[in-house]
């Protein structure tokens, strides 16, 4: 599965695709099966400049439940830094967010994490 | 201290005007992202993972208390509360929004602050002794040379598209403490045997994916003649430096394909058709800009203070603080102190806008309204008098600022890593946490002494890895974050880059491969030996077997 993502052009802040809006929750955003939706929503992303800067595809997987990105610098896109907790969208810390942050440091501790593969 | 002039000023206000329409057609869709992205990079803006990063440059590591309550403001203000200082001596705020650029480059204008030639290919943020014009080890305060040079690289239209960025820096003291072999160009000022002020000029240093120390290639400028030999050493680096790979284009590399002989000749053949009269700092500029520098006047102290004595006699905490922040002033009676951004278990580096007040009121009231910014991502106040270090320990430690542990095993460097950067294969800053956790205890930091801890969340090395007495190099292992260690790497008169240990390994083995790296050091420590030097004397081995026995 994938979803797209992005920075938003006036903020900076990481958003994810969703039938032609950004949401700025991972958890929001669209997930793909196949390929050619994925491509073609990338296409229409990089139709609005306006909106956002380098749109790409992300993977994402199942973990226990909870859909989660493969790579480990996608999960810090979708929380936050790790080293200030109350910063970014985890500071939020909805059942979403807490999920995610739970699937990302049990898979720490099992090393069942990729990195920089987006 | 110097201060811009109108003409800078007006320099500053224009570039950030500039930068606002630029912005405005971005965001109105009149350029492309293609087009604005090497515009907003020239006035220091990047994108990161979370938001816009503004790298603000604070020329040779010196702030007003102006400027530094106006970064303080602007980190509230557009930011998150804080500042992240780095190992160029550069402020970086992690949290901008592109829509808010405008604005802040014109708060920061206002204070003579800007973030020109923080990024691109160009000359960028000069840097210097952090303790310029304080400490006594010093021929000259190396800020003159450094403002000159600021001055004649500033938009300097030769210089401006380089094969890839430039750094230099200088010190005028016999103890470097600017890592001056690290730069592109270093340059120490010394006193020739008849008094005149004559450079050693270095070239070829970096650090990178192919790290070099800077290599001598003039033992003596005449201090005067120093512009028009660096316009010398940039030309040859401009015709010559390779453009057709990026991992190739530093002046490093060209220094070594060269031969430091052959490209000291180049540059000597260079220097010798340039019109030196038309580059060359005229006497009266000098006078000017070193005026600016005039040394402040001292109120003359006793060089021993009852009130320091008794303070350190009556506390062991503040005795620890005297220990390591505390350092000696070419004035009797003074102190240069240093502050520690590396509270076990912050972030290396960070200051909050609270923190950033506090420091800006101690220098206004204690340090003659001067802060320094250290490459080892600590601030200075450079002109303290002794009898007034036990007041200003009190309000630091209010603020979590009096930690005492200045060159200990605790004062790591690290850069922003996968936190925060694009670029990164892996967090430097949770590394950093968790050994300074493991070795909190600032007694045995003490025991310990001397180590350089320092931290880079990928080969770019601004976490300054490869001259750490222990480097850690954050690297991408199958898709994992894993980290290389490497020993007996040191930054200062004794530059030498760190030698690999063995295999990466991962994150939570770490602080306990450090802890075993102590304890073979301590084990095999001689008398006064610092962890640098027992590395130097045993080679690597026994530490190898240590580590990796323990690894099996
Ligand atoms: S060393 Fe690498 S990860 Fe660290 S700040 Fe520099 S580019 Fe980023």
């Amino acid at each position: 599965m994938k979803v797209l993502t992005a920075n938003s052009l006036t903020t900076g802040e990481v958003v994810f695709w969703n039938a032609g809006r950004w949401a700025v929750a991972f958890n929001d955003g669209q997930r793909f099966d196949g390929d050619e939706d994925a491509a073609g929503a990338l296409t229409a992303a990089e139709d609005q400049p306006r909106m956002v800067v380098a749109p790409y595809l992300i993977d994402v997987e199942d973990m226990d439940g909870h859909w989660v990105p493969v790579a480990y610098r996608e999960r810090l896109r979708a929380l936050g830094p790790s080293n200030h907790p109350q910063h970014g969208k985890q500071a939020d810390g909805d059942a979403d967010v807490q999920a995610l942050a739970a699937v990302t440091s049990s898979a720490r501790s099992t090393g069942r994490i990729k990195l920089i593969r987006r | 201290m110097y201060r811009y002039d109108d003409l800078d000023r007006q320099m500053l206000t224009d570039r950030s005007n500039e930068f606002r329409h630029q912005a405005a057609r971005r965001l109105s869709g009149e350029i492309t992202e293609d087009q604005f992205k090497p515009l907003r990079l020239m006035n220091g803006l990047y994108l990161q993972l979370h938001a816009y990063m503004l790298r603000v440059a604070i020329p040779f590591g010196t702030l007003s208390t102006a400027q530094l309550r106006r970064l303080a403001w602007v980190a509230t203000t557009y930011d998150k509360g804080y500042g992240h200082f780095t190992t160029r001596t550069n402020v970086q705020l992690h949290w901008i929004k592109l829509r808010d650029a405008p604005d802040i480059l014109d708060a920061l204008a206002e204070v003579g602050l800007h973030a020109i030639q923080t990024s691109g290919n160009c000359i960028r943020n000069v840097t210097a002794d952090p303790y310029a014009g304080a400490t006594a080890d010093e021929v000259d305060d190396p800020r003159v040379w450094a403002e000159a040079i600021r001055e004649w690289s500033t938009v300097h239209p030769e210089f401006s598209y380089l094969p890839r960025k430039f750094k230099i820096a200088v010190t005028a003291a016999e103890k470097d403490r600017a890592a001056i072999r690290s730069y592109d160009i270093g340059l120490h000022l010394r006193r020739t045997r008849d008094g005149e002020l004559s450079f050693e000029v270095m070239a070829g240093g970096g650090q990178g994916r192919t790290p070099y120390l800077a290599k001598t290639i003039r033992e003596h400028l005449p201090a005067s003649r120093l512009l028009s030999y660096l316009d010398a050493i940039l030309r040859v680096y401009n015709r010559a430096g390779r453009r057709d790979n990026i991992h190739k284009a530093r002046i490093k590399i060209l220094v070594n394909s060269l031969g430091v002989e052959e490209f000291a000749r180049q540059v000597e053949a260079e220097w010798a058709q340039i019109e030196a009269a038309e580059v060359d700092l005229p006497d009266t500029e000098l006078a000017r800009i070193r005026a600016a520098f005039q040394p402040q006047v001292f109120d003359p102290q006793p060089a021993v203070s009852p009130v320091f004595e008794a303070a350190k006699a009556a506390d062991p905490e503040f005795a620890r603080f005297a220990r390591r922040n505390v350092h000696p002033h070419k004035v009797p009676g003074y102190a240069i102190l240093d502050i520690s951004l590396k509270a076990p278990g912050e972030t290396p580096g960070d200051a909050s806008s609270a923190q950033m007040e506090t420091v800006a009121d101690l220098a206004d009231a204690y340090s003659q309204g001067e802060v320094r910014v250290n490459y080892t991502q600590n601030l200075v106040l450079p002109h303290v008098k002794l009898a007034d270090v036990p007041a200003v320990y009190a309000r630091l430690k209010e603020a979590r600022l009096a930690t005492a542990n200045i060159d200990l095993i605790t004062d790591i460097i690290a850069c922003p890593g996968l936190d925060y950067c694009t670029l990164a294969n892996a967090r430097a800053i949770p590394v950093a946490q968790a050994i300074a956790k493991r070795f909190a205890d600032p007694e045995r930091a003490e025991a310990i002494g001397e180590l350089g801890i320092k931290i880079s969340g990928c080969i770019n090395a601004c976490g300054h890895h490869h001259l750490g007495a222990i480097g850690i190099l954050g690297v991408d292992k199958k898709g994992e974050e894993y980290y290389q260690l490497s020993l007996g790497g040191s930054a200062g008169a004794d530059a030498e880059l760190a030698r690999i240990l063995g295999p990466a390994m991962s994150g939570q083995s770490i602080p306990d491969a450090i802890e075993t790296l102590v304890e073979t050091y301590l084990a095999h420590r001689q008398d006064g030996e610092r962890f640098l030097d027992t590395v130097r004397r045993t080679g690597l081995q026994p530490f190898k077997e240590a580590v990796y026995a323990v690894a099996d």
